[in-house]
This record gives structure tokens, C-alpha cells and sequence, in this order.
């Protein structure tokens, strides 16, 4: 490789590069997926230049997964879907599509690869599975590349360092929580140095570190002559540095311009896209899309005082002690990392709290903090090194998980964990018929479905359903089970305005009924907006 | 000191085919016992019994069946039903293949499960074998795992909707019918997303490659490899040519 890495660690491209010319340009005509009659995308024409940010906006649905895989080559025209018109990349022009061209040109992922990074919206994806440490796994490519391993050691350390992952370049990928592992996806993403980094929703599940590092980093790129794109469908406040936005519905390019012509006009934005939640954002003075629903009820704290819905005594956990299947996980995969003999470090430490039905409590704190394995505690899906858990007084201690998810919904951090039935409608009958009769389960599971706007879809695939809609089902199948606690992991993220909307109304109903809700984010503006009261975990201690 | 992975299997590969070779019972129960010490003090034996078992116990029973029963050179008839008979020499022929392969077997699965993946990977494609290769090895030896903790993720996810698995094999295995398809069909869709990412990353570059990790070799391990792949060579050799001067 002839580039070098500068002090930065980012990559120079040389003076060869004409900054009036697109690395990056495509006219798509049409784009339709293999046995799908309708085009996913339709009349769009795109050109990124070096050294520009581009945010493409757009709510859940509107295409922008696909238009980003079409122009990272992730979805190569022909066997992914069938294109019509071009795409340009580095001044070499592909025709797709027309009587003229009858098999088309192929894209070489590869070649394509070198010059266009991608972060697609789950980072997990972009894991190669057979690196046992984080450092490993950002090299990969590079490894690919022939690099040499004293050039490759510095990039990785660099880009460690860009994206926030010094300290975990010896873990294991398994191990990173949602936060981290999509740090690590922007990292292998950019550490080759590509022309055009295009992202999709980057932002999401990143904690206020986080953000602000990556919004740094696209900084400095965009300063180098990379071209930057981003899609998105909240307005996260560094978006607005974009040089352009451009608004994506339905498939098609709506609008575009400035951030400041688009904001200034009212209408121009989709009613699905979601306003920032950082105090900076714009929409801070309107009104904004999602009123905050937190319930005007109070807590029923006087009604019970003896129990609480749920109660958390003294709750202590680590990896490898109390839990059998999650060492185990680590342990095969990442044996040789972990220093023999030494006791795993306490993930929880004598964490106590109480909730009373009708409570919305947030839990937020920084990626990693723990805030996911305090979740599945709540249903037993873990189980304490040491400590009590009470629900509705009970405690859960030797009941298994199943028969404590009755009184407990646990909306799990990615969706697609939780998901596992062919159609949408199976996935939220799923376990119903054992709390219901078959007529009740069936109309129940109608209902939720319709609560969430997905009645639609009822007979749609959940792995074909836009992020959105994804998070939506999985939330769908807790409510159909009516729990008495509800406990939400990050379940904002990959929602969109829209989807926001039915979230904080069904959270608000649910607590307005008498749910006990606890919900996990790293989004504080939300936990403030959302909760009664709102805790931090840190360092594995719950603070007020 | 870390043993090159190649050391280690150069190691485990002679081992087993100088026992092979020397067929003496004396030598296999010796090297059986030397790899089961190994295994305990690795720290893997609890992994490598029942693994060994599995493989052991079918083809030592056979042999004993064959060879105990069915000896035809065997002269000292213990015990005679028709045409089986079982013999001393039999016997004794039975019980010192058995050491060898368990000898065998034994070495090659110590390697199996003490070499770290990633090394092995990593040294492997330092010499030029093709990173798809390397890359399938791993995979092979990581698919379990992985599969594994899917199976795990959508038992959690139907747990958390009533799935109630009570302890046992047998509920394990009447749960494991409904994690069957949704575990299938995950490993589909993911193969493919995992596809796109592994070709964008340039896996499937022709040209050579370079590892990141830095696998500990040595003078000394380089000449080691060397001497035990000549012996292994010579212990056959000697095996060939003794057994051709003997008929």
C-alpha cells in the first residue's frame, strides 16, 4: 500500500484527487429487489465530493439501508436486486440495467471496498467471527491488504484511539456491548483509509462520549478530503455541520439543501423523522414531535406500601461466577486473553432498588456500564453471584426464566435477538396461548400488533422489516403479555420519529395501567423527558 | 514457553506416527499416558475424555470383538463357541492396537484442544496457505461455539415469552425443536450479510497477505519441526524396510 498513515492515523489520499470531482456518484433510475414488482428506489441522483459531509434523511422505510449497501457494494446489482442507471466510482462509470446491457457489469466488493467504507446499521455484521481480539478484527482488512505488521500495528493503535477503543483492544468482539461494538464497526470501517465513508445510522446506541468522538472524527476526515455520508432518521446535532442534507421518502430524493434552508422551511422534513434530544438541537423551542408523555398519574407508592413491583436487594453479578452460560461463551472463545487464576471482575456491585407499579425508571450511563446485564436480570435470564430480585414481592430465585417472563417483558437491546418466528403475527402469538385461550391469544396478539402500527404487516417475515418496525414487533411481543414489570433495553434506538411516538404511548399506557417500567438508555434528554426518576450505573454501582 | 502451533502439531503428528510405526505397547501406553498428563495439566481434560471416549471406546470394542474372537494365528484358546474362539494371542494382538491408536488419537486430540485458533490461523497463512483456507479451518473450529450461543440467544428470547425449559436432556431436547428452525434460518440470513462484509473487507484478495498476530517462533522450534517431520519419516521408513526383511 503506497499511502501512508499520517500522525493522525487517517490516511492522506494524495494530491491526485480534483476536488470538483465525485469520488462517489449515482443516477438509479430504478432499484428493485428479486421478486419484489415494486421498486425499493426510484429517481435518484447523487454525487459526493471529496472532503464533504452528506446526510441522507429519511424515516424508517424510506430505502435508506438499501441506497447505503447499493453504493457501498454491499448489494451488488444483479444477484442483491435489479438496477437501473449508473454507478460512478472514481471516475469509473458502471451501467446497469437496459436491453443494452444484458448481464450488466459486476462490481468487485473488494476493489469497491478499497475506496468506499461501510458501516452498516448492525455493527455486528461486519464482524469477521474468527479474530479472538479487537485489535485482530480492526486489522483484518488490512491484513487483507498485505500490509505490513509495523504499518498495520500503528494504524490499529491509531484508530483505536479515533474511536474510542484503547482500552479494549485485547477483549474478545463477543464480549463488546451494542455502544463499542459499533465503535468497532466504524473503526474497521475507516482504518484503511477509504475515499467515501458512508454510515448508516452511526449515532445510534452511542453514548455522549461516544458521539462526540465520532462526530470529531468525521471532522477530521472531512478536513483530509474524504467524502462522508450518513443516513440517518434522527437529527442528531452533528448532523447539522453537514455541507448538505438530502430527504429521502418512499424511495426518492424529496428535498435537499442546507441544513439551515431545510430547517428554516416547516413541511420539508417527514413527519418520521426525529428531532435531536441533545438541549443544542433545533426543534428545542417548537414544539417538539413527540410531546412528553411521561403519565400525570403519580406512582402508586401509597397504594402499596409493602411491595414494590419489583426489588432489587443488594444485587451483585460477574461473568464467570454466577452464570454458567455466559462464562462458558467467553471463555472458549477468548481463553488464552484471559488472565489465569485472577477473579472476573464484578460487572454489578450491590445494586438495590425499588420500583412501584405505575414507576417509570430510567437507567442510563455510559457504553458498557452494565446496563444490559442489569436488564436480564429482572427475568431471570441471568442470575445473581449474589443478592436478591422481587417481583411483586416474590422473589425469583430458583424460578426459571419462563414462568417469571409471565409477570416480567424484557424488550431485549437488538431486536433481531428477540425475533425468531417466520411471520409477525406468529412472533407476538409466540408463548400466548400458554397465559390466554387460543381466541383471547389470537385477539391479543392482533391487538399489540395494531398498538405498535404494524397490522400491516402481519404476515410479513420479521427479518424483512425496516430496523424500525423491527424494534417496534419486538415491543409488540411484550405487550401482548400484559407483564406487570416492563423492562426496556435501549428502546429508542433505530426507531424513528413515528416509531417513537407509539413507543412513548405504549409506555405511558402500560405505566398508566399499573406496569412497573424500567428502561436502559444512554440517551439522558430521553430518560429525563420519559422517567419519573432517572439512576446512572457506573462502574457497576447504581447512582441517584 | 508458547509453542509455535506448528510445533505443537509437528509435535502431536510425530508422536502419533512413531507410535504408529514402532507398534509397541510398552511406547503407546507410555505416549497415551504422557497425553492424558498433558491434558490435566492443560487444564482440558475435562473437554478431551469425553471427546476420546467417543472415538475410543467404538474401535477399541471392535478390535476386541475382531481380533479377540477371530485371531486365526491364535493357538491358546481360553474360551470356544464354534468357529469364535478366544485366544491369548488374540487377546494380546487386540489390547496392543488398542494402545496404539489410543496413543494416537490421544496426541493428535491434545493438539486439537490446546491450540489457540487464532495462532494456528495466523502461522498458517504466514506460510502462504490461502487465507480461505485458513479462514474455513477457523470457522470449523469456531461454528460450534458460535452455533452454540445463537442457540443460546433464541432460547433467551422464548424464555422471556414463557418458554419454560426444565432441567434435564430430555426437555432440553423436546425445547431444542422449537429453536431448530429459527436457529437454521438465522445462520442463512446471517451467512449472507456476513458474506458481503467479509468480500468488502477484501477477504478474497488473491495477493499475498499479512498477519497481524505475531505467532513466537524460534531457531530452536524451526529445527525441532524439522527433526521430529525426519524422524516421523524415518520411523515409517524403518517400519517399511523392517517389515519386508522380515517376510
Amino acid at each position: 500500500m503506497a499511502e501512508a498513515h499520517n500522525s493522525e492515523g487517517i490516511q492522506d489520499h494524495g494530491d491526485a484527487q480534483d476536488p470538483a470531482q465525485p469520488i462517489l456518484s449515482a443516477g438509479i433510475r430504478t432499484f428493485t429487489f428479486p421478486d419484489d414488482g415494486v421498486p425499493v428506489l426510484r429517481g435518484i441522483d447523487l454525487a459526493f465530493l471529496p472532503g464533504t459531509l452528506t446526510v441522507v434523511l429519511g424515516p424508517s422505510g424510506s430505502g435508506k439501508s438499501t441506497l447505503g449497501r447499493l453504493l457501498a457494494g454491499w448489494l451488488p446489482p444483479g444477484g442483491g436486486g435489479t438496477l437501473h442507471g449508473f454507478l460512478e466510482l472514481a471516475g469509473t462509470r458502471l451501467h446497469f440495467g437496459g436491453a443494452d446491457h444484458p448481464p450488466g457489469p459486476r462490481i468487485n466488493p473488494s476493489a469497491w471496498g478499497r475506496q468506499v467504507g461501510f458501516v452498516p446499521q448492525d455493527p455486528a455484521s461486519v464482524l469477521s467471527t474468527v479474530k479472538a481480539t479487537v485489535a485482530e478484527e480492526l486489522a483484518f482488512g488490512l491484513e487483507n491488504a498485505a500490509v505490513g505488521r509495523a504499518a498495520m500495528t500503528a494504524a490499529v493503535e491509531q484508530t483505536a484511539a479515533l474511536v474510542g477503543l484503547t482500552e479494549l483492544l485485547e477483549h474478545n468482539p463477543v464480549q463488546l456491548s451494542g455502544g463499542q461494538l459499533r465503535r468497532l464497526a466504524i473503526g474497521c470501517a475507516v482504518i484503511a483509509g477509504p475515499r467515501i465513508l458512508i454510515m448508516d445510522e452511526p449515532f445510534a446506541s452511542l453514548d455522549s462520549a461516544g458521539s462526540a468522538r465520532l462526530a470529531g472524527l468525521v471532522r477530521k476526515l472531512v478536513k483530509r478530503g474524504t467524502a462522508v455520508v450518513i443516513f440517518s432518521q434522527v437529527v442528531d446535532a452533528p448532523l447539522l455541520e453537514a455541507g448538505t442534507w438530502l430527504v429521502l421518502a418512499e424511495g426518492s430524493i424529496r428535498a435537499g439543501g442546507t441544513p439551515a434552508e431545510l430547517l428554516a422551511r416547516p413541511g420539508m422534513l417527514p413527519a418520521g423523522i426525529r428531532y435531536p434530544s441533545g438541549p443544542s438541537g433545533p426543534g428545542q423551542d417548537e414544539a417538539p414531535p413527540t410531546a412528553p408523555l411521561k403519565p400525570h398519574v403519580q406512582p402508586r407508592r401509597q397504594a402499596t406500601p409493602a411491595a414494590p413491583a419489583l426489588e432489587l436487594r443488594e444485587l451483585s453479578f460477574s461473568y464467570g461466577a454466577g452464570d454458567r452460560t455466559p462464562r462458558r461463551r467467553i471463555r472458549r472463545r477468548g481463553a488464552a486473553h484471559e488472565p489465569q487464576g485472577t477473579p472476573p471482575p464484578e460487572v454489578l456491585k450491590g445494586i438495590s432498588l425499588a420500583v412501584h407499579a405505575g414507576e417509570i425508571v430510567a437507567v442510563t450511563g455510559p457504553n458498557g456500564a452494565g446496563k444490559s446485564t442489569l436488564l436480564r436480570h429482572l427475568n431471570g435470564l441471568l442470575r445473581p453471584t449474589s443478592g436478591q430480585i422481587l417481583v411483586g414481592g416474590v422473589e425469583i430465585a430458583g424460578t426459571p426464566a419462563g414462568v417469571v417472563a409471565q409477570r416480567v417483558g424484557l424488550l431485549f437491546q437488538q431486536p433481531r435477538d428477540q425475533l425468531f418466528e417466520r411471520t409477525a403475527l406468529r412472533e407476538v402469538h409466540f408463548g400466548l396461548d400458554q397465559l390466554y385461550s387460543s381466541t383471547e391469544a389470537g385477539e391479543r396478539a392482533s391487538t399489540a400488533l395494531e398498538t405498535v402500527g404494524l397490522a400491516g404487516s402481519a404476515h410479513g417475515h420479521p427479518v424483512e422489516l425496516p430496523a424500525s418496525s423491527q424494534r417496534l414487533l419486538a415491543l409488540a411481543t411484550v405487550l401482548a403479555r400484559n407483564p406487570s414489570v416492563l423492562a426496556l433495553d435501549e428502546p429508542t434506538v433505530a426507531l424513528d420519529g413515528n416509531g417513537l411516538a407509539r413507543l412513548d404511548a405504549a409506555v405511558g399506557a402500560a405505566a398508566e395501567e399499573g406496569a412497573a417500567v424500567v428502561l436502559v438508555t444512554h440517551d439522558l434528554t430521553y430518560a429525563r423527558r420519559m422517567a419519573h426518576r432517572v439512576v446512572t450505573l457506573e462502574g457497576g454501582q447504581l447512582l441517584p | 514457553m508458547r509453542l509455535n502451533p506448528l510445533t505443537s502439531l509437528a509435535l502431536a503428528g510425530a508422536t502419533a506416527v512413531i507410535t504408529t510405526a514402532a507398534a509397541s505397547w510398552p511406547l503407546s501406553l507410555a505416549v497415551a499416558a504422557a497425553a492424558l498428563a498433558l491434558a490435566v495439566r492443560g487444564g482440558i481434560a475435562r473437554r478431551l475424555l469425553p471427546a476420546a471416549a467417543a472415538v475410543l471406546v467404538p474401535l477399541c470394542l471392535s478390535l476386541l470383538i475382531m481380533h479377540g474372537l477371530f485371531f486365526p494365528e491364535g493357538w491358546t484358546v481360553l474360551v470356544q463357541w464354534g468357529p469364535a474362539r478366544i485366544t491369548v494371542e488374540g487377546l494380546a494382538f487386540a489390547l496392543e492396537r488398542a494402545a496404539q491408536i489410543a496413543a494416537a488419537v490421544l496426541a493428535l486430540l491434545v493438539f486439537s484442544f490446546s491450540v489457540h485458533v487464532p495462532d494456528l490461523v495466523a502461522a498458517l497463512s504466514a506460510r502462504g496457505v490461502q487465507g480461505r483456507f485458513a479462514f474455513v479451518l477457523a470457522s470449523t473450529l469456531t461454528l460450534l461455539p458460535a452455533v452454540t450461543s445463537r442457540v443460546h440467544r433464541i432460547r433467551q428470547a422464548q424464555e422471556s415469552r414463557g418458554l419454560v425449559i426444565r432441567p434435564g436432556l430430555l426437555h432440553r431436547a423436546t425445547a431444542f425443536r422449537l429453536q431448530a428452525v429459527p436457529l437454521v434460518l438465522s445462520l442463512i440470513e446471517e451467512a449472507g450479510t456476513r458474506a458481503a462484509a467479509l468480500e468488502a473487507r477484501g477477504f478474497s484478495n488473491t495477493g499475498p497477505r499479512t498477519s497481524y498476530r505475531a505467532v513466537p517462533d524460534s531457531r530452536l522450534q524451526r529445527t525441532l519441526r524439522a527433526v521430529l517431520v525426519l524422524a516421523a519419516t524415518a520411523a515409517v521408513a524403518a517400519r517399511l524396510w523392517l517389515g519386508r526383511a522380515g517376510t
